[in-house]
């Protein structure tokens, strides 16, 4: 009996300790997958933890970049030259200055006296004006040594350059600079004045107009209404040529007609015109008078 | 790679530093040019705006002219007056020519205290009707009634001419500056018979003596300026003497000393005949 029984517990033992080796032994498997299992997810953890670590580089290159993209951007809205990320403060507040020191240069000009510094000295520039009506300019180049000197001009020859540079120009810059403007503006006016009266009224004038270049003699015959066979000769001096009113005006009645004493008046009137109103505005009043009379008489 | 980064950074920081040094050499030399011109000129702009309008004008088109119409404003100093000025300038081009007309001009000017700087404005030619002369002034003084000197403002004439402004101002000032200098120097070297009643910017000189009392010369010297913007100036001679003395005059000194004055001016310029002047009473040879 117990022989059965020990074939019988042989048999339970022997299955059971195959079955228990069966159950080690997959014990051991499952270990053993789990540990591979622990092995791979921690692969893949530090897989994933480099990774991270990239990304995270390069989301912090990216926002450095965007960062100056937008500092550029500001900059160069408010200055012109862009690529510099420090002093763009400083840039905008120097070239607002700079603009102003432009803008008063220009200005200049408008005082009839304006110059711009040379390699050697300084080229001033004249204005010339006459009644508001801005005329030609004129340029002198001095350099500047001992003794100044004028390098080259554009100053007509017949206004004494020579002669007012010899008096001030060493001794004294500005008042020379402001002489030489006298001279220029009267005979600007002068020959505005001519010009007027050669190219706007020219109908009255029964010959044409006889001047010399400094404008400083003029010589014309003209007819005012009511002259038929006459007409006056004037004849204007200007002595002082900084001035555009003559010093010295004579009319003379040339005709064959006796002289008439409304006709020796109006002689007279009109050489007085002549010595205190600018030439072109005294016949601008001769054709108003025609005008109104004009008018009247139709 | 940061290092890198670093570098442009610092490339790029020092090209800027670089860029920005041109600038400042180039803002040096405009006001360098600046200020030589103002010397130059003696006159002193220190702001000046313009502002460009088209006009609407229907025969722009039609004829092919094209007008343009600025308005300047500029404003500085020669010495001690102030100015600031506006005006418009309209430029016409046809075919042929361009050309620049000043139609408007308006001057304000500040002379502090000096009523003499008030008559030069007032008496300068400007246009009218559109134009205006504002003075402001510190302290109002009346005005003096026109001398027979001072030509008073006309406004029919209609003489925009913005440049005839500045050479007066320019002249104007030198005279002033010179009257300024040659009272100040007769005031230093003969303190006891010299005296400006107006102070030191006075237009009238007086001269007494201890040695003649009673007796006073008193020069006066306007500045004037005319029609055409010239400046000049005028001279004149009042003399204040006890009534005995002047009925001892037989001869009548006294009564042609003011034209002798203007002779002694013409022979020997103002500083000469000033001089011999005090040098006279100072003598007591009155």
């Amino acid at each position: 009996m117990e022989q059965a029984n020990a074939v019988r517990q042989d048999g339970e033992t022997k299955a059971g300790i195959l079955a228990h080796l069966e159950g080690l032994e997959a014990q051991m498997n499952r270990s053993c997958k789990r540990s591979e299992e622990l092995q791979r997810t921690q692969a893949e953890e530090s897989a994933l933890g480099i990774k991270i670590r990239e990304l995270r580089c390069l989301r912090d290159k990216l926002r450095a970049e965007v960062n100056q993209r937008r500092a550029r951007a500001k900059a160069s809205s408010a200055s012109v030259e862009p690529d510099q990320t420090v002093g763009i403060g400083e840039q905008e507040v120097l070239e607002r200055k700079q603009e102003s020191v432009k803008a008063v240069l220009q200005a200049y000009r408008f005082t009839g006296l304006s110059g711009k510094l040379t390699s050697r000295g300084v080229c001033i520039c004249i204005s010339t004006a006459f009644e508001g009506n801005l005329l030609d300019s004129y340029f002198v180049d001095l350099v500047i040594q001992r003794p100044l000197w004028i390098h080259h001009h554009s100053v007509p020859v017949f206004i004494p350059l020579e002669k007012i540079a010899a008096k001030y120009l060493q001794t004294d810059i500005q008042r020379f600079l402001f002489s030489l403007c006298e001279y220029l503006n009267a005979y600007a006016g002068r020959k505005y004045q001519a010009d007027r009266l050669q190219g706007d009224f020219a109908a009255f004038l029964t010959r044409p107009l006889h001047r010399n270049s400094l404008c400083n003699l003029l010589l014309f015959t003209y007819k005012v209404e009511q002259m038929r066979q006459s007409s006056f000769c004037a004849r204007l001096l200007y002595e002082d040529l900084t001035a555009t009113l003559p010093t010295d005006t004579t009319v003379t009645y040339q005709g064959t007609e006796a002289l008439s004493t409304s006709m020796e008046e109006q002689r007279a009137s009109h050489e007085a015109l002549f010595r205190t109103k600018p030439l072109h505005q005294v016949f601008a009043s001769f054709a108003k008078e025609e005008e109104l009379d004009l008018s009247l008489a139709s | 790679m940061s290092q890198k980064s670093f570098q442009e950074i610092h490339h790029a920081d020092s090209a800027g530093w670089e860029s920005s040094k041109a600038p400042r050499s180039h803002l040096r030399h405009l006001e360098a040019e600046l200020s030589f011109l103002s010397m130059l000129t003696g006159f002193n702009i220190t702001h000046y705006s313009k502002k460009t309008e088209d006009p609407t004008s229907a025969e722009m088109t039609e004829e092919s002219i094209k007008k343009v119409l600025q308005r300047h404003r500029l404003s500085g100093s020669c010495h001690v007056v102030m100015f600031q000025l506006e005006f418009q300038i309209l430029e016409i081009q046809n075919k042929e020519n361009l050309s620049s007309v000043i139609t408007d001009l308006s001057i304000v000017m500040e002379p502090t205290e000096y009523s003499e700087l008030n008559e030069f404005v007032s008496s300068f030619p400007l246009a009218c009707p559109s134009a205006m002369v504002l003075l402001t002034c510190n302290s109002p003084k009346e005005m003096e009634p026109a001398d027979h000197g001072l030509k008073p403002l006309k406004p029919a004439e209609e003489r925009r001419d913005l440049f005839m402004f500045f050479r007066g101002l320019h002249f104007f000032v030198e005279w002033y500056e010179y009257r300024k200098r040659t009272f100040k120097h007769f005031k230093d070297k003969y303190p006891d018979v010299v005296h400006l009643p107006e102070g030191p910017c006075s237009r009238c000189m007086g001269i007494h003596s201890a040695s003649c009392p009673g007796f006073e010369l008193m020069i006066v010297w306007r500045i004037q300026i005319d029609e055409e913007g010239k400046v000049s100036p005028l001279l004149d001679l009042l003399t204040k003497i006890p009534q005995r003395a002047l009925e001892l005059d037989k001869n009548r000194v006294i009564e042609t000393a003011p034209l002798c004055f203007r002779t002694l001016l013409r022979v020997l310029g103002i500083e000469a005949a000033v001089e011999s002047l005090i040098r006279l009473l100072q003598t007591g040879n009155a």
